[in-house]
């Protein structure tokens, strides 16, 4: 048969072994040609250093990029301690890939590099870059910025920050053979087809606005000058195990982010933690001095309906062409506000809004979508890339 | 009710906080949260239409924007975006232009983009001033720990980075740390030869080899004069042998140095990091281990083994126990007679060191003298030496008959390279009143092919004085014939390992037979040492060699007895002399 134009397959698998989970997911991936891009999605437990080199053997010829997550979205839904492949090909669609470690150059230079791959692309009409990012590494706006800094304004960004499962010890990127920590990694995607992207949270605003009286990098000290960790507790009055255990902290403020005032819209900032010495809110991207910051609560609904208006965003991106594939970024925070036992009804939605095409994804600690302006890092966020 | 403040107010808030006096390059970011805050596309300050900041932009892009800064039209094309602009003057000749794609920019943002033009503004002249205060104070700081002469960490960064090193355990795989000491072989003599920019010129030579055979993450630098250090992390040991190799291959290519082409090598000592080694043990043992691949022949590495240390320390009391020999007077000089072949008449004397030892008795040359050229007090010994034995002989020149007697005197390596050999020779000489040309020079050829370019000048001025060299150990190693006709050579002598087995071994007889051939060839005299037997006697007779010296003749004896046994039955019965008695002793 020849091959399509532009064509998306998804394969994924629970089973322990990463050797057994490596060769169910390709088999699901039913290859009849050789992917452009092979993106990994892989659950902490499975070695991706071990799926890198079979993968090298198994799928020759093809690039490949991926990364660790806290959950994973595969067509059969919403998984856990996953492997998911997203496989792209097709007669038009053209990739290059390329990756940054931020340990010596910081991450905007990381970020600028991996996304340099986007120069050795055989340019078609659509481009798109993927980036993937390591969640725990920094100021994540700084990746946005980097990665805008080589791509251009003709070039939108979509991707997410690698998870390990709410440990917050290590997320790992892999590119080719290479998997690092600290690192970002690129796929720059280009079609002669339509790619659309859509951005959608669903959190509303329910304080006052608020100033950023002093915040530097991902550390938030203080609102209208006082204590940031103060006014958060006071405004929501949690239960007392909130304030006491870190664990029980982040659970509830996976579900009450701070809000950012922007131009005509808010964006999301995720708390990953606080500081009782200091009574700042730990981030994980900056709040800027200066900003509107709104403390802001997510109920089942909204949120639930961001997810359908993200994939109908990207979808009617596409201005007419028939979706062949999703890539999901989806935040593990919004999975928290869900609930394991309803978690399903958002990624039914999301098949349902996109007419039932492969789609994979996975759970993320932040999401990228720049499709205007030069900023777009977002958290508590669904980011989806179409593929035309 | 949510209020929803003015956006431009906030606007305004966002981006002024980001102004920051500490931090000159987060003007950067103030561009960025311009073009964040007002969702542009691009955004950049320009100075004399010049971009000193920019985002969203390539190369092409940010030419054709400076072209238009004359003209600030209101729309832009940057890549396939078609952009509304607004250009903001900050002061003289800057600008701040934003570009954004859709929604032109309204009144109100407009006025706010002009309001903070004068922040900017502010904010460049001060990143200029605080960009060259934090300029001098990074050049300090990195002049305080980088060698001037090639920039490379100088020992404080070295002791800093591998302790920091040897107190974080690896997080790449690597198995450990490896420190390589390098040291360039007779870096004095090219210093001495070609002048120090010349040495200047190497040391510099050296440091980009080594930059250029380390891998991004290891660390090169210079501990102090020729002495370089390399850290390295290792998956495998062999690894730091591997790597030394490469550094020792590199460096022996000749390079042209001050006009001329210059042959060096170097050594290197390697030390692989044990956990609990410190720093500057580390440095210590590789250190010693260089000692090692010295004394193994230069040009070659030596891996530190725990044994080096008790020998170092041996060395170390050797050296400290010599150094007291010396100022002691324990050093003694010997004279073993040298006669001629024919009719075994004394011809003269070969001064030899022996240390008498307080307890362990009188010991030969081979038990201190290498320590003594390592401390560097075998230059003291060679001058004194040859001071006491020419004292001795000149006034055994004053009595009849004997005013022939010669002296040969050894001269290590090391005291030959002594820039001011010849001026402390001259004096000697003088007050002696030994005749030059019965004072012979022992060197061995090793050292005298060794460092030829160093010695060259200080041999020409050994000649001037009418001083010749004998050649010692000849055939035992280069047996160069360039030197023999370069330098005043007037002596050879064939090596006691050569004349031990003549009459039976062949092969050394031949060898004994070519030095006889080519002395003759060459004018030069020929003594034989270590002769013990009459046969060897014998064969050397027949072979042509002129003297020979060796127990047959009789042992090395200190001045006194050699007077006494020696000199004093030489004198004639017949005719009374002045007396050795008479003769002033002081």
């Amino acid at each position: 048969m020849d091959e399509p134009q532009s064509w998306v397959r998804v394969g994924s698998s629970t089973l322990d072994d990463s050797d057994r989970a490596l060769e169910e997911a390709l088999d699901q991936l039913r290859l009849e040609h050789t992917p452009r891009l092979l993106i990994v999605l892989a659950a902490p437990r499975y070695p991706l250093e071990g799926l890198a080199d079979e993968l090298q053997q198994r799928v020759p010829g093809c690039e490949v990029i991926g990364c660790s997550t806290s959950g994973e979205i595969a067509p059969a839904g919403a998984l856990t301690h996953a492997l998911v492949l997203w496989a792209l090909g097709g007669t038009e669609v053209r990739v290059s890939t390329g990756w940054g470690e931020s340990r010596e150059q910081g991450l905007r230079q990381a970020a600028a590099q991996a996304a340099s791959c986007v120069e050795r692309l055989e340019r078609r009409k659509h481009t798109v870059m993927v980036l993937l990012s390591d969640g725990l590494g920094g100021d994540q706006m700084e990746v946005v910025r980097g990665a805008y800094d080589a791509s251009g304004i003709d070039v939108p960004l979509v991707g997410g920050c690698a998870g390990d499962y709410l440990a917050m010890r290590q997320t790992r990127q892999l590119h080719g053979q290479r998997v690092m920590s600290g690192a970002v990694v690129a796929a720059a995607i280009s079609s002669d087809r339509p790619l659309g992207v859509g951005v959608s949270h669903g959190w509303t605003p329910v304080s006052e606005p608020m100033l950023v009286t002093d915040s530097r990098d991902t550390v938030l000290r203080s609102l209208d000058d006082r204590p940031a960790l103060e006014v958060y507790l006071e405004f929501f009055q949690p239960p007392q195990e909130v304030r006491d255990n870190p664990q029980a902290f982040a659970d509830f403020a996976a579900t009450h982010p701070i809000g950012l005032r922007r131009r005509d819209r808010i964006e999301m900032r995720h708390i990953t933690g606080f500081d009782a010495d200091s009574g700042s809110l730990l981030m994980i991207a900056e709040v800027p001095q200066g900003g509107l910051a709104f403390l802001t609560e997510g109920d089942f609904d909204s949120v639930l309906g961001a997810a359908a208006q993200s994939t109908e965003a990207a979808v009617a991106a596409l201005e007419g062409t028939p979706p062949v594939g999703l890539l999901l970024f989806d935040c593990v925070s919004r999975r928290s506000v869900f609930s394991e036992a309803r978690v399903q009804e958002e990624t039914d939605l999301i098949a349902q809004c996109s007419g039932g095409i492969p789609m994979a994804g996975f759970y993320t600690y932040g999401e990228i979508a720049r499709t205007r302006g030069s900023g777009g890092f977002h958290n508590q966020t669904l980011v989806t890339l179409a593929i035309g | 009710m949510v209020m929803q403040p003015s956006w431009s107010l906030h606007l305004l808030s966002e981006i002024l906080a980001a102004f920051s006096t500490e931090d000159p390059e987060n003007l950067r970011n103030v561009v960025n949260r311009v073009a964040e805050s007002v969702e542009a596309e691009v955004a950049a300050i320009l100075s004399d239409g010049t971009i000193r900041f920019c985002i969203g932009m390539t190369g092409d892009e940010r030419q054709q924007l400076e072209s238009l800064a004359s003209s600030r039209p209101p729309q832009i094309t940057i890549g396939a975006g078609r952009l509304n602009s607004y250009w903001a003057p900050l002061g003289e000749g800057n600008l701040l232009v934003v570009g954004r794609l859709g929604d032109t920019f309204d009144v109100e943002e407009r006025s706010l983009l002009r309001a903070m033009a004068r922040s900017i503004e502010l904010s460049l002249r001060m990143l200029e001033a605080i960009s060259a205060e934090r300029q001098a104070r990074l050049d300090a700081s990195y002049q305080a720990c980088h060698d001037a002469l090639t920039d490379l960490p100088n020992r404080l960064l070295v002791l800093e980075r591998l302790c920091r090193w040897t107190q974080q355990p690896p997080d790449d795989g690597a198995c450990g740390t490896a420190v390589l000491f390098i040291d360039i072989d007779r870096f004095k003599w090219v210093n001495d030869a070609h002048g120090h920019a010349a040495g200047d010129e190497l040391l510099v030579h050296v440091s980009r080899i080594l930059q250029r055979s380390v891998r991004r993450d290891d660390l090169v630098g210079r501990l102090s004069g020729d002495e370089f250090i390399v850290i390295t992390r290792t998956r495998k040991p062999e690894a730091a042998s591997e790597l030394a190799q490469r550094i020792i291959t590199a460096i022996r290519r000749p390079i042209h140095v001050a006009g001329t082409e210059l042959s060096h090598s170097a050594s290197v000592g390697i030390c692989l990091a044990q956990p609990g080694d410190t720093a500057s043990l580390l440095i210590e043992n590789a250190d010693m281990a260089m000692y090692r691949a010295k004394a193994l022949g230069r040009g070659r590495y030596a891996l530190f083994q725990p044994s080096m240390r008790e020998e170092a320390r041996n060395r170390l009391a050797l050296e400290e126990a010599l150094r007291h020999a010396v100022g002691n007077g324990e050093i003694v000089c010997h004279l073993q007679p040298i006669v001629r072949l024919v009719d075994r008449q004394l011809v003269g004397f070969e001064a030899l060191a022996r240390w008498k030892h307080p307890q362990q008795g009188l010991l030969a040359p081979t038990a201190f003298i290498a320590a003594a050229e390592d401390s560097g007090l075998i230059e003291g010994i060679d001058l004194w030496m040859m001071e006491a034995a020419c004292r001795a002989l000149g006034r055994w020149q004053q009595l009849p008959g004997l005013e022939h007697l010669r002296l040969s005197v050894n001269l290590s390596a090391r005291t030959l390279s002594a820039a001011d050999l010849v001026q402390r020779i001259e004096p000697i000489l003088a007050a002696s009143g030994i005749a030059p040309s019965q004072l012979f020079l022992e060197i061995t050829e090793t050292s005298l092919v060794e460092d030829i370019q160093s010695t060259t000048s200080t041999i020409q001025g050994l000649r001037h004085l009418g001083l010749k060299l004998a050649i010692d150990d000849f055939g035992t190693g280069y047996s160069s014939l360039l030197y023999l006709k370069r330098f005043p050579v007037g002596l050879l002598k064939i090596d006691q390992s050569f004349v031990a087995d003549l009459g039976s071994d062949p092969e050394d007889e031949a060898i004994a037979q070519a030095i006889v051939s080519l002395a003759g060839a060459l004018g030069v005299s020929v003594v034989a040492e270590g002769v013990e037997t009459e046969t060897q006697e014998a064969r050397l007779l027949e072979l042509g060699s002129d003297y020979a010296q060796g127990h047959l003749y009789g042992p090395g004896l200190e001045i006194e007895a050699t007077e006494r046994l020696l000199i004093e039955p030489a004198l004639p019965r017949s005719e009374p002399g002045p007396s050795l008695k008479a003769i002033d002793r002081s």
